[in-house]
């Protein structure tokens, strides 16, 4: 099935984050992901937007955010524009999830949810701005 | 997102809506007030929570480090399933007791 990408430009304020989950609800309507995989995407891009917020665009005034998605044949595609300082999402260790209180780290579980949530994920910087994109397949 | 402090013999906080890096602060400083005025035992009821992300897990975190360091405990009540499975990919389950209903929530204070 084909659908016409839904698209939003906002600011790159924490204010934003509604909207974007928003944005993701409304592009899976009728899309036949579950309400789990729309979940997973809202939360890779939840992640994904607040380092873009917090990083991306640290010392610097905050630009704008551009977010698309679309589905994809059986996935839905979501790709994450931005024009602040590259922010690398790279691939973080697994947390100790048997670690007692007292150990836990209270960061750095962001990046891990965005890679056990979604199925592709690439990166590109150019002068031109950062883009993210994030594929989430159908659960069979 | 609201939150609502219901007092009891426990006290039972309530959150409405999504904790993410924008509400997770408010959450940390209600529930780090609430404990240093000297309610350490927390039942938390996340039946109205639709999303969490990161932040509201490391504000959790934060909140049951303190009501332990405070003597008492922090304890959620009625997950709704995917932010159950946020808090397992965390490894939460191995540190927070979560309970299916309030009451049961309520109740594991006294034993």
């Amino acid at each position: 099935m084909s659908a016409t990408p839904h698209q939003v430009t906002l600011s790159a304020e924490l204010e934003s984050l509604p909207r974007f989950r928003e944005l993701i609800q409304a592009a899976s309507l009728n899309s036949g992901l579950s309400d789990q995989d729309i979940y997973d995407v809202q939360l890779a891009v939840d992640e994904i937007c607040t380092n873009i917020i917090i990083h991306g665009y640290a010392d610097m005034d905050p630009g704008s955010v551009i977010l698309t998605a679309e589905m994809v044949g059986d996935a839905l595609k979501v790709t994450i524009t931005d024009f602040g300082h590259p922010f690398e999402p790279t691939e973080p260790p697994a947390p100790n999830t048997e670690a007692p209180l007292e150990e836990r780290e209270e960061g750095g579980l962001g990046l891990f949810f965005v890679y056990m949530s979604i199925d592709e994920l690439q990166y590109e910087s150019s002068p031109t701005g950062n883009v993210t994109t994030l594929l989430k397949k159908k659960s069979p | 997102m609201e939150i609502i402090i219901t007092s009891g013999k426990i006290d039972l906080i309530s959150i409405d809506g999504s904790i993410d890096a924008l509400t997770a602060p408010e959450v940390t400083t209600t529930i780090q007030n609430h404990i240093q005025a000297g309610h350490a035992n927390i039942a938390l009821d996340f039946s109205k929570v639709q999303f969490m992300s990161s932040a509201g897990l490391r504000a959790i975190l934060a909140s049951v480090k303190e009501s332990r360091a405070a003597g008492g405990d922090l304890r959620i009540a009625a997950v709704q399933p995917s932010i159950e499975k946020v808090m397992k990919m965390a490894g939460f389950h191995n540190i927070v007791k979560m309970f299916s209903t309030i009451e049961d929530a309520l109740k594991s204070f006294e034993a």
